[in-house]
């Protein structure tokens, strides 16, 4: 559930109040234009000075404000807007100038004259009980968010709106209302005014003599102007800046506020933050001793997407046919220490083939000790590292596999220090594996809750333990190892 | 958990706040840079700390804050403009946890904190980089540009792309503060 609370312009930051953006056609109404041609922010800039022969611009103090005309120039392909007529008297307040321009084109008219005949239409429909019932859904939402929504879901007489639960009222529409607007007549024929489209002989003209792809306007330089438009590039015009907006973001399923910005368009900051790295254990994988691979990788919550993937491009990968140990390091963002279980989810594979590798973690419980506010302080080692003793203990309490441990350190608990648990775990790659090395994992934790009240916010509850105040939550994740390098390859590599 | 990244012992020179200098760095200007502290400035790079305003008394021409990265063969070079008809350049300030990738070449007036810019960028003259924003690898920002806070540009001409999440300043600052811890000298060599 997403809802706007604020408007802003991206290249200016000035924060658009949500009453005006309407007017002003969710666009930047100041100084800011893109350029038609590669979709940069366009400068203004004055006309060039009066040069001297010899060039030396530093000799002549110019004056700061320049010389009108002034015109919109591009920095990165080097468009600028004299070349396709428009210039402005002033720098300031260019967006107001080209109003004037743009009011008096014969489309704007055309549109303002069809929403003006169709108007007390659209008011007699919003306001019929059909339509009000459908909107019941949007009740929660604030009022800019409702102005925005009730626009786009607003009925455009004998359009069909492809949702289900409108079919149904656009047909009973049809028979009540729609025989009480009056026919349309246009002001403009189509076709009259040059340039408007349907302009056939023009633009046969226009390719006749075509030297140059780039005279042509691509569809996507037009693709946000009017559909009748010319199809010349020359007649490219400034665009303005579309807003941006901040957003507040509630659970779908409860309604409370996950997110809410701060008022202030740049600011970072959020009066309500919740979300789930504070509370699901952050997953690392790295893969140890195997040369070149030193990236560790963040492995991505499926369910939260907050912890994105971004492997480190290495040189590094896994040789098809061999088996790797891999390490994954889980962190306790919470104050209760967690008691974590993880299960691979099977690969689906065609049943005549082999899985393309086989992956082995430790399946019984292990504990990840609580997050204590003294170690964001500590940055270095000096407190890290429990003595192995001390850890062979936390094992026994960990319940851990009698079986692993007897292994050599590969699959089971490797280390615990601070509120950081790290889980050896071992993928036997086939001979005949190409591709990545990913699986689903299944995260379970449990966890003692001492105030059960105030922990309602948490992430995705799936069910809950036996005891009351045990509280148990799982999610998906998947793990990527990185890209296995086939075997052919890797024989040559290692002949040079 | 954490692999390092190894150095050479001898390449790097430690200041006292934690700052690791390459001695294969150029620094031009170093009485006029400010390095914040845990600050990495990797192989090859090249920072113009020489190219100072004209006038007299000291001008800061660089300042990076903690925790930050300039990556291999990148070039950090102050904004220049002419203004008045007189030639000047403009200081260049970024904040804590920015991270620009290898052979970037930045020219921004200002960088906000928790900004990542990737490998082989152009970031153009007086370019305003808000917190929290990232710029994709290969990307060419045109001068002027103002790339406002959790926004994630890519592309030649850079465009807006998408938002970030809300999440982006925790998850920035573990990455830099890791990034940091794992950067440790190879005795070997």
């Amino acid at each position: 559930m997403v809802e706007v609370s604020g408007y802003y312009c991206p290249n200016c930051l000035f924060e658009v109040p949500s009453a005006s953006v309407r007017a002003e056609k969710n666009r930047c109404a100041r100084n800011c234009f893109l350029c038609p041609n590669c979709r940069n922010t366009l400068s203004v800039v004055p006309s060039d000075p009066p040069e001297t022969a010899d060039m030396r611009l530093s000799a002549i103090p110019i004056n700061a404000v320049g010389e009108a005309p002034f015109f919109l120039y591009c920095n990165h392909c080097r468009w600028d807007s004299a070349e396709v007529g428009i210039t402005f008297e002033k720098p300031t307040g260019l967006a107001a100038q080209l109003q004037r321009f743009e009011d008096s084109a014969p489309e704007f008219l055309e549109f303002e004259r069809l929403k003006e005949h169709f108007e007390p239409f659209l008011r007699a429909s919003s306001s019929s009980p059909a339509l009000s019932t459908v909107h019941s859904h949007h009740i929660h939402m604030n009022p800019i968010t409702a102005a925005a929504s009730s626009a786009l879901a607003r009925d455009v007489p004998g359009v069909g709106k492809y949702t289900p639960l409108s079919r149904s009222r656009v047909g009973r529409e049809r028979s009540t209302g729609k025989d009480d607007i009056s026919e349309y007549k246009s002001r403009v024929e189509i076709g009259s005014v040059s340039g408007l489209g349907a302009a056939g002989e023009p633009d046969v003209e226009f390719v006749k003599h075509l030297e140059n792809m780039e005279e042509v306007a691509e569809l996507e330089q037009r693709w946000m102007n009017s559909w009748a438009n010319s199809t010349q590039a020359s007649d490219l015009k400034p665009l303005r800046i579309p807003l941006l907006s901040k957003k507040t973001k509630r659970c779908p399923s409860c309604r409370h506020i996950l997110i809410k910005p701060e008022q202030k368009a740049q600011s970072v900051r959020y009066k309500i933050k919740l979300v789930a790295a504070n509370y699901l254990p952050d997953i690392t994988v790295a893969l140890p001793k195997v040369p070149g691979s030193e990236s560790a990788r963040r492995a991505s919550n499926l369910k939260s997407s907050v912890t994105a993937t971004e492997p480190d491009k290495g040189p590094d990968g896994m040789i098809a046919g061999q088996t790797y140990p891999f390490h994954l390091a889980f962190t306790n963002p919470l104050y209760d220490l967690i008691q974590v279980r993880l299960s691979v989810q099977r690969q689906q594979t065609p049943a005549d083939r082999r899985p393309p590798f086989a992956v082995s973690l430790p399946t019984s419980t292990f504990p990840v000790a609580a997050f204590a506010e003294a170690w964001e302080y500590e940055d270095d080692e000096d407190m890290f590292g429990v003595e192995d003793e001390e850890m062979d203990d936390m094992d026994v309490r960990g319940g851990r596999n009698p079986e692993a441990k007897s292994k050599t350190k590969t699959v089971g608990v490797l280390e615990k220090r601070a509120n950081v648990t790290v889980i050896g775990g071992e993928v036997v790659i086939s001979k005949e594996a190409t591709g990545d090395v990913k699986f689903n994992m299944l995260v379970s934790y449990t966890y003692r809750s001492d105030d059960p009240v105030g922990e309602e916010n948490e992430g995705t509850p799936s069910r809950s333990a036996g005891k009351p105040e045990m509280k148990t939550f799982s999610f998906s994740t998947v793990v990527d190892l990185g890209p296995v390098i086939p075997r052919e390859e890797t024989r040559t590599e290692f002949d040079i | 958990m954490e692999a390092p990244i190894y150095y050479s012992k001898s390449e790097f020179i430690e200041t006292d706040t934690g700052n690791k200098v390459s001695r294969r760095a150029t620094i031009a200007g170093p009485q006029n840079i400010i390095l914040g502290g845990k600050t990495i400035i990797a192989t090859g790079a090249i920072i113009r700390g020489d190219l100072r305003r004209t006038g007299p008394g000291h001008a800061v021409v660089i300042s990076l804050g903690r925790y930050c990265l300039v990556g291999e063969g990148c070039v950090m070079r102050p904004p220049y403009k002419t203004y008045r008809g007189n030639f000047n350049y403009y200081p260049m300030k970024i904040g804590d946890h920015v991270h620009v990738g290898a052979n970037s070449v930045v020219e921004a007036a200002t960088i906000g904190n928790h900004v990542e810019i990737g490998k082989n960028c152009v970031i153009g003259k007086f370019t305003i980089i808000k917190d929290c924003a990232k710029i994709g690898d290969n990307t060419i920002i045109p001068p002027n540009t103002v790339i406002p806070a959790l926004s994630f540009f890519a592309g030649s001409p850079g465009r807006y792309v998408e938002d970030l999440p809300e999440s982006t300043m925790e998850v920035v600052e573990a990455r830099t503060k890791s990034y940091y811890r794992r950067f440790m000298p190879f005795e070997g060599r």
